[in-house]
């Protein structure tokens, strides 16, 4: 059965372990009662979504083998920027590749760059860029999986989108 | 905006040292919606192309670095004026966090950094922060429109003269995974006594009700909802900051937009909740707008989080027009300058918590009953 809040009895989604003088208790509270209490509540929330999305404990060959990868620029490697949360150096976005977009999926709800670009000639190109780009994606999926329809649709708007804008727009 | 006299005198043992000047008070101007909104900020994380990120600088890369980034806004605005971090005293780099020109991290870190600022104190860009550039603006109220032209124009002029860590799949690459994409964080600081008050009795009240649809349409729009100054502080004097949390995928205009979209709505429920509340509980509220006078030009001694709870009570007063001896400039003024890094520039040294409380007492008083310059 899950640990219900020590406090009202509802399901608890906060776990507390202390180690004391060798001694280990266990406390467990739902959120509303830990704010209640001020319970202490992992400050860095970004560790906690690290921790929840690859659990240290079921960890395959193949995800601890990424943990060794390394960044040839700044030396950090997957394992490290998990447990810091934060990156060496800008190169470790592609170094840390299909890992870090997950990550960012999941933080985000997406991992495709929408916005402005430097120097913002054009905030507007920069969104239709991402467009393209993603349309693009989309469309070698689509091959990949002989949906053709899709794939004609998707080739339209990516000439679309690829068009100068009309004069006006 | 401040008197020459006042800047000088949030650093009055050395107000030449290295050229500084004081940013001013621009919190103490009144702003659209001011009987709510009390400010407005966006900030955005930018970092070099060629240099490593803060958490795996080789030897001596941080120091290169700010000197380089140094010069480089020298040159794209001369009239910020520019400072190590390192070269300031406690109380100084203290007091700049107390007026969030520059993070927490940003004083209490030891590594070389910097931190930028225009004398009106509208805006700062921090040298290696967690990024090596964070470029901030704010306005006074509800102005996320003119910020937005603000830091455009100065993060264009920037790109003209650096190489920004950028690509069109991710955007500007960051330190930490939470900022990648646009590194915008859009916030907008609300003061909302009456969405905040609980009933004794912890009876249902319509306030509790639009705090949760405050939180659950924050959440729906990838916002989020927290303290006075920002991450896992508490809400202080019944001040929130909403904020954007998503930055990959949304660009700027839909992140600004979806913002002002909660922010307009928050207004609108803690407006009406002001008003049904000072229907229902008229003298309750008298009550407690004359209790944080009376206590606030009496106390002789008083905690920041104490004095913040009563002034807070005291501008809810001002906008309901239940008191007129104070004007919201005031207040805000005292809600910068009641905090320890200025009160203990005024002093001109450090204090025990226990003689900062008398002096902080003092300052209030004064302040209030006017028989001192406010600042």
């Amino acid at each position: 059965m899950p640990p219900t809040c020590n406090r009202c009895n509802s399901p608890a989604t906060i776990h507390l372990t202390e180690i004391k003088g060798g001694e280990k208790t266990e406390r467990h509270f739902c959120e509303e009662c830990a704010r209640v209490l001020h319970v202490p509540q992992p400050s860095k929330e970004i560790q906690k979504l690290l921790a929840s999305f690859e659990p240290a404990h079921a960890l395959s060959r193949r995800q601890s083998a990424s943990l060794q990868k390394s960044c040839p620029e700044c030396g950090m490697t997957y394992g490290e920027f998990r447990q810091q949360g934060r990156f060496g150096c800008a190169h470790d976005y592609d170094v840390f590749g299909e890992e870090v977009v997950a990550l960012l999926e999941r933080i985000h709800g997406s991992s495709r760059y929408a916005g402005k670009l430097p120097g913002g000639k054009s905030a507007v190109q920069g969104d239709r860029r991402s467009e393209i780009l993603s349309a693009r994606e989309k469309l070698s999926k689509a091959i990949e999986t002989e949906d053709y329809e899709l794939a004609a649709q998707l080739r339209d708007e990516i000439s679309r989108l690829s068009a100068p804008p009309a004069a006006g727009a | 905006m401040d008197s020459p006299d006042d800047q000088a005198s949030l650093f009055p043992n050395e107000p030449e040292r290295n050229g500084l000047q004081a940013p001013a008070l621009w919190l103490v101007e009144p702003g659209p919606e001011s009987d709510v909104v009390v400010s407005s900020r966006m900030r955005l994380a930018r970092n070099i192309d060629g240099f490593r990120f803060k958490a795996r600088f080789a030897d001596g890369e941080g120091e290169r670095l700010e000197v380089y980034l140094r010069g480089v806004l020298q040159e794209v605005d001369e009239s910020l004026t520019y400072h190590s971090l390192n070269d300031l005293s406690k109380n100084e780099r203290e007091a700049l966090f107390e007026r969030h020109l520059v993070s927490h991290e940003h004083v209490v870190d030891e590594q070389s950094r910097g931190v930028a600022f225009s004398a009106d104190g509208t805006t700062s860009v921090m040298v290696n922060e967690e990024d090596h550039l964070r470029l901030q603006v704010f306005a006074p109220g509800f102005d996320l429109g003119s910020l937005e032209q603000k830091i455009n124009a100065l993060d264009d002029s920037l790109a003209e003269h650096v190489t920004f860590a950028f690509d069109e799949r991710f955007g500007f690459r960051t330190s930490c995974p939470t900022n990648t994409g646009t590194g915008l964080r859009v916030s907008v600081m609300l003061h909302l006594p009456a969405l905040a008050f609980r009933q004794p009795e912890g009876k249902g009240s319509g306030a509790e009700r639009d705090i949760v649809r405050m939180h659950n349409a924050a959440q729906q729009l990838g916002l989020t909802v927290r303290g006075l100054f920002g991450e896992s502080s508490r809400a202080e004097g019944d001040f929130f900051q909403i904020s954007n949390q998503i930055t990959l995928g949304k660009n700027q205009a839909k992140t600004v937009e979806d913002v002002s979209a909660l922010t307009e709505m928050v207004v609108d429920w803690e407006r009406r909740n002001r008003e049904a509340f000072q229907q229902e509980h008229g003298v309750q509220l008298d009550d407690l707008v004359w209790r944080a006078w009376a206590l606030l030009t009496s106390a002789r001694k008083i905690s920041s989080t104490e004095a913040l709870s009563h002034l807070s009570a005291l501008r809810l007063g001002l906008h309901q027009k239940i008191i007129d001896k104070v004007d919201v400039g005031t207040i805000q003024r005292l809600m910068v300058t009641l905090r320890p890094g200025h009160l203990q520039l005024r002093e001109q040294c450090d204090l025990p918590a226990d003689a900062r409380d008398e002096v902080r007492a003092r300052l209030i008083r004064d302040t209030l009953l006017g028989s001192t310059p406010p600042d």
